[in-house]
């Protein structure tokens, strides 16, 4: 029959038109009445590359400059030549391998084969202005990214200040390129784009005490993290539950503490995935959460002759102990615990990079397991304290100021070449309630991670007091929510649509995270979990968009796309159908 | 930056296999419940946690046996070489079957048994080829895989473990829902040697019983070896006779790997029907030999499809594991992409509203799409379909016409002097002839359709039609259809839907029912007590079904989606515990009972989703 030859037969066969409103159409399903762009595009993934201001491009970039021609060139990945011009050979290697994993990502976007028999060159150079690979809240990590097409070849120039602009370039470049149906990689042939983020502070918080996730999965993490632009894997590495990080200097954490020599992060592991994490562009904050949620990994201090350490740990009915099961929450008056935790410290600022500071935790200090504890009463009140709560308050501010000298001389003897001291954070608690905050946690020392929802005081109030502060909206951007007690689920569009607070000054808001809390969650529904709702605060926290979900809805479905080619089990959110036609399931 | 350190080769990243092995505890039996105890390098013989689990407590067959069971303090092991099969039945075709059953029984046992891994057995790690060879295309599994052994033998306590089936009156391998379930299984040990003997009606009990000796063997990762009762004895059958889960397939397309995972889990959990829901208004993915223009012009890609081989094959394994494929082609309504080519064909407009605008006004999600009731032709198309799949999985006294959520403003656009609540039911009542037709000429016994508006009529006859219920559970429509005699099946959305909870995939309309279903929602509904049902209607409910529609679900997160909560229907159906507690309250037993089964299934490949913190699988009860 004819029906092999049928127009509509087969998507491979079809054209694809950009309309007037940025919507991909194959012919044969145009809308009467709307204007098409004249350009023909072979495949959905074609037109998309330039069919609106920002293309496919995720996160939207936020210069003034951003042009996407609707013309392609047709090249082979393998043919892509790279230039390299940095002021130092760190710079310089950090960049080759920046380009390295930039054609890695070009291999996964090959549909058929990739291999052309002549094909166009294609010469990338980037330049960056600073040789340094410091990675922290100041640094720039903004990009100038020009393509253009001659009739030899075709020309993208890259001007960063920094590698991580440079790297956040060839990630835009990476949006600009998709596989032919037919042969090779298309790129558009003509861009100029500017961009810088709005935020220095763009992290996903990883659970992995509640429930150990192997490396795999953590680099898998990574990956989906660089593909979006996030810049920071705060490592919620340990909890009342396990203690699974190796710590040299007290290696009886781990031992104690890990669900099984199996499920343990060795020294060797945290230093590899700073080190691949860094390539990402991505630092790694390590979280060492104290008082409250250390419980397993502490037990041995009886034994050892240093007393309880922790207390109230796996205490029955837990109820009475901490908020969640099992119970543990280090003992203020013990100094040897201080000795211990300090140990810690030190091993977590040497599995870092020099400029990194450290998540002090702090959050959901029970004070009942205090007030139950003879040992701890009795202390109080041997130093003069009574058992209000203000004492208790004052007992716990004390604990992380004394965690923070150690931090400091910790720093001062292992990096002297840093000057500033650190500032570290710390949850949003009782103890940042802002009738008492300055008495408490000084500004200049401690930044605040607020996990309120999103139409609580406290942020407003804090950044009053000059406080700076990462944001962690509990209501929106809480990802393990929707799935125990009375929580909700929260779609992408919901993540996408949670504002930042605005503070007295540019960067006292340093940024948000979205935490992936590990209760519910292992390796088998991880990926299904963070991603892609992760992508859509990325965008949220790199471009701080005006516009809606309902505009950005289709740049997010290339996006997922691009993850599930780069192997991220990334959660459907939206009927295939849906995606396909777009603008129709509205 | 040195590249070599990009990809650490860390010892314990290699270690691939989804259950790690936990050494530095060992557990004590207390007052049923398995303490752990630290064992850092004590010199005490460490007690690995299943093995503790395996002999602390109740018993930990999932779903519950309901009739009888007993188990021996006393253990053995032995490796998966030693285990034999001897069939009794005088039935050619059972023995044949059975024979399959048990190597795919022995394939899993491998599995159990870390030893389809390549690398040191103490040390497993992942193959890329041996994780596919499970799911092989040939339903024979390689003989190379019985033949090789992987890893160092070790010798167990048990020298051979003889396991005779005996199906002694049915030889009957096509399902119904008369097909006898019950199995007798006992083990009993003779010196060196283990006799496990199952006992059933049908191959269908048999099956079952394979599944139950599964689940009394288990990895013991202290000596590498499979460990087992010395002597058990367990009684069993269910108390529903369609224990399903549906699979939406048109919304994302499913390759036909992740189907049959998915048949594996329902296998274990003795469920018995999987209800296929093939197409749908967005995609139609099945190639029909009679049309193949449906799936030319209704699926997503040429690779996103079912041949007719795919499906017998899906079919065929799937009978391995004792489960029905029950294939739904949705019709009238849910039918619009892969059904617009008739004019083309000189067949006239086959289906109506295809992807008409705005959706909103003919039909209940984007895009729209209804079958023309008044189109010969488009019956003369359900008739072909209808007999390819017959021929694929039936014989069969099931079958889903459908009939889900039809719009009539989609069809008062053309027919509007017609009583369109008649056309609907004469469009039920002309599929159900013509299903008739493709079946030889006899009508299947139990012929489904979804409630709807049509079902609160009497148009469709109760002697031919059964309706799946899936409005709400207090809804007035589940007391009318029992009175009005139909036989029921139960898939309520506010219970066992597993989309639920995700949000809205659009901006507009109603497109989510909220909150997730947790697998405690799912195992404590009960409707037929809660609606204090006589035994005359009790007896029309045949069972339940949980729903996997997929709007925001594909192959990347299946199988937690799925798992573990469809295994807590399982046992809501199989076995129907009756308990005191408070509506909302799971009894703190079945925390444990549930969370080793969850380990089974991912044991298996199955990504089940993890139920609570680890500490918590851990230290069964601490948490509740």
């Amino acid at each position: 029959d004819d029906v092999g030859s049928d127009a509509d037969a087969g998507s491979a066969s079809r054209k694809w038109l950009c309309s007037r409103t940025d919507i991909c159409t194959a012919e044969g399903e145009m809308v009467a009445g709307l204007q098409y762009a004249p350009e023909i595009f072979e495949s959905q993934r074609d037109c998309r590359l330039s069919c609106g201001k920002y293309g496919a491009i995720w996160p939207m970039p936020t210069g003034k400059e951003c042009t996407i021609s609707h013309r392609r060139v047709r090249f082979d990945p393998w043919k892509v030549r790279f230039h390299v011009v940095a002021p130092g050979e760190a710079a310089t290697q950090f960049l080759r391998e920046t380009n390295r994993l930039f054609v890695s990502n070009l291999l996964k976007e090959c549909i058929r084969n990739c291999t052309l028999e002549t094909s166009k060159q294609i010469l990338v150079r980037s330049t960056v202005a600073n040789e340094s690979l410091v990675l922290d809240w100041p640094t720039d990590e903004s990009y100038a990214l020009v393509v253009r097409t001659t009739e030899t070849a075709t020309f993208v120039d890259i001007q960063a200040t920094t590698v991580y602009g440079a790297r956040h370039a060839f990630e835009t470049l990476s949006n600009l390129v998709t596989g032919s149906l037919s042969n090779g990689l298309l790129m558009v042939t003509t861009a100029n784009i500017t961009d810088r983020p709005a935020f220095s502070h763009r992290g996903v918080l990883l659970d992995t005490a509640r429930n150990f996730v192997p490396l795999k999965f953590i680099r898998s993490t990574l990956d989906a993290m660089a593909a979006s632009k996030l810049n920071v894997l705060h490592w919620h590495v340990v909890d009342t539950h396990s203690f699974p990080l190796e710590i040299t200097r007290v290696p009886e954490m781990q031992r104690y503490g890990a669900y099984s020599s199996s499920q343990t992060y060795s020294r060797q592991d945290a230093l590899n995935l700073v080190k691949y994490a860094r390539l990402r562009g991505i630092r790694i904050l390590i979280e060492i959460d104290g008082p409250s949620h250390a419980g397993n990994g502490w037990q041995w201090g009886p034994a050892a002759g240093l007393g309880n350490m922790s207390v109230c740990l796996n205490q029955s009915p837990w109820r009475r102990f901490c908020v969640q099961p099992p119970c543990g929450q280090l003992n203020p008056l013990n100094d040897h615990m201080y000795a211990v935790l300090k140990e810690i410290f030190e091993d977590v600022a040497e599995v870092g990079a020099p400029e990194e500071t450290l998540h002090m935790g702090g959050d959901e200090v029970f004070l009942p397991c205090w007030n139950n504890t003879d040992e701890i009463r009795d202390g109080m009140r041997a130093r003069g304290y009574d058992l209000s709560e203000q004492s208790f308050l004052r007992l716990w501010s004390q604990f992380h100021q004394r965690n923070l000298n150690a931090w400091d001389e910790i720093n001062e003897r292992m990096y002297p070449g840093i000057k500033e001291p650190k500032s570290v954070i710390i949850w949003s608690s009782h103890l940042t309630n802002p009738r008492y905050i300055e008495t408490y946690l000084p500004k200049e020392r401690f930044i605040i991670q607020t996990w309120v929802e999103s139409q609580d005081a406290l942020n407003r109030e804090l950044l009053q007091r000059g406080y700076r502060l990462i944001v962690s909206t509990k209501n929106a951007w809480y990802l393990d929510h929707g799935f125990w007690g009375s929580t909700s689920y929260y779609n992408w569009r919901t993540v996408y649509s949670s504002g930042m607070p605005v503070g007295r000054s540019k960067d006292q808001v340093l940024g948000g995270e979205v935490c992936m809390w590990s209760e519910y969650v292992d390796q088998n529904s991880l990926e299904s979990r963070i991603w892609p709702r992760a992508g859509a605060a990325a965008e949220r926290m790199w471009s701080n968009p005006k516009s809606s979900a309902l505009l950005a809805q289709r740049r997010f479905y290339r996006y997922r796309e691009r993850l599930l080619a780069r192997g991220i089990h990334a959660d459907a959110v939206i009927p295939h159908w849906c995606v396909l036609h777009e603008g129709q399931c509205l | 930056y040195n590249e070599a350190l990009e990809r650490p080769h860390s010892h314990h990243d290699a270690s691939g296999f989804p259950i790690p092995v936990e050494k530095s505890w060992t557990y004590k039996c207390e007052n049923d419940r398995c303490m752990r105890v630290g064992h850092h390098g004590k010199s005490a013989k460490r007690v690995s946690f299943i093995s503790c689990s395996m002999t602390c407590g109740d018993v930990n067959i999932w779903p519950h046996p309901t009739q009888k069971f007993l188990l021996s303090s006393q253990t053995h092991s032995f490796s998966v070489e030693d285990v034999q099969l001897h069939v009794d039945t005088a039935h050619r075709e059972v023995r044949k079957q059975l024979q399959l059953a048990f190597d795919w029984f022995l394939k899993d046992l491998r599995l159990i048994q870390r030893l389809d891994y390549v690398g040191s057995s103490s040390e497993p790690t992942v193959s890329e080829s041996s994780s596919k060879s499970r799911h092989h295309a040939d339903l024979e599994p390689a003989a190379t895989l019985f033949g090789a052994t992987f890893g160092v033998k070790k010798a167990g306590d048990l020298t051979s473990v003889q396991v005779k089936i005996s199906v002694l009156k049915s030889g009957d391998l096509n399902f119904s829902l008369d097909n006898d379930e019950t199995y007798q299984l006992s083990t009993q040990t003779e010196g060196h040697r283990l006799q496990v003997e199952i006992i059933a009606n049908s191959y269908f009990g048999a099956r079952h019983g394979l599944s139950t000796l599964q689940q009394l063997i288990w990895f013991d990762d202290e000596d590498h070896l499979l460990h087992t009762y010395a002597n058990s004895k367990v009684k069993d059958a269910p108390k529903f006779r369609y224990r399903g889960l549906m699979l939406d397939t048109s919304r994302h397309f499913f390759s036909v790997e992740s189907i049959k995972r998915t048949i594996v889990g329902m296998g274990l959990a003795k469920m018995n029907r999987f209800h296929w829901h093939l197409t749908d208004a967005q995609s139609f993915p099945y190639i029909s030999r009679y049309y193949p223009e449906l799936a030319v012009h209704g699926a997503y890609s040429e690779s996103e499809t079912y041949s007719e081989q795919d499906v017998r094959e899906v079919a065929e394994f799937a009978k391995i594991y004792g489960v029905q494929v029950i294939p739904e082609i949705d019709a009238p309504a849910h039918a619009g992409n892969g059904w617009d080519w008739g004019p083309k064909r000189g067949m006239g407009e086959l289906a109506m509203c295809i992807n008409q605008q705005p959706w909103s006004f003919y039909c209940g999600e984007p895009p729209c799409g209804q079958l023309n009731p008044k189109n010969n032709y488009t019956y003369l198309i359900l008739q072909r379909i209808y007999e390819e799949l017959l021929q694929h999985t039936g014989p069969t006294d099931f079958f889903h016409l459908g009939g889900d959520e039809v719009n009539l403003d989609c069809w008062a656009q053309y027919f509007n002097d017609t009583d369109l609540r008649g056309l609907w039911c004469d469009f039920m009542l002309q599929a159900m002839a013509r299903l008739k037709l493709a079946n030889n000429g006899v009508a299947p016994k139990h012929v489904a359709v979804w409630s709807s508006a049509l079902t609160n009529t009497k148009c469709l006859p109760n002697s031919q039609f059964t309706v799946q219920v899936w409005g709400g559970s207090t809804w007035q429509e589940n007391y009318d259809l029992l009175d009005n005699g139909y036989n029921v099946i139960f898939s309520h959305v506010d219970a066992w839907y597993l989309d639920c909870g995700f949000g809205s995939w659009r901006a507009t309309g109603d497109a989510a029912c909220a909150p997730y279903r947790t697998w405690q929602n799912v195992y404590k509904h009960r409707p037929w007590e809660r609606m204090r049902l006589d035994k005359k209607r009790k007896k029309q409910v045949l069972g339940g079904e949980v729903c996997m529609w997929t709007e925001q679900v594909d192959e990347n997160q299946l199988d937690n989606r799925l798992w573990p909560r469809t295994a807590a229907l399982a046992e809501r159906l199989w076995t129907d515990p009756s308990d005191d507690h408070d509506m909302d309250i799971v009894p703190p037993d079945v925390f444990r009972r549930i969370s080793l089964f969850r380990n089974r299934l991912v044991e298996l490949g199955i990504r089940a989703e993890a139920l609570f913190p680890k500490y918590c699988a851990q230290n069964p009860g601490e948490c509740i």
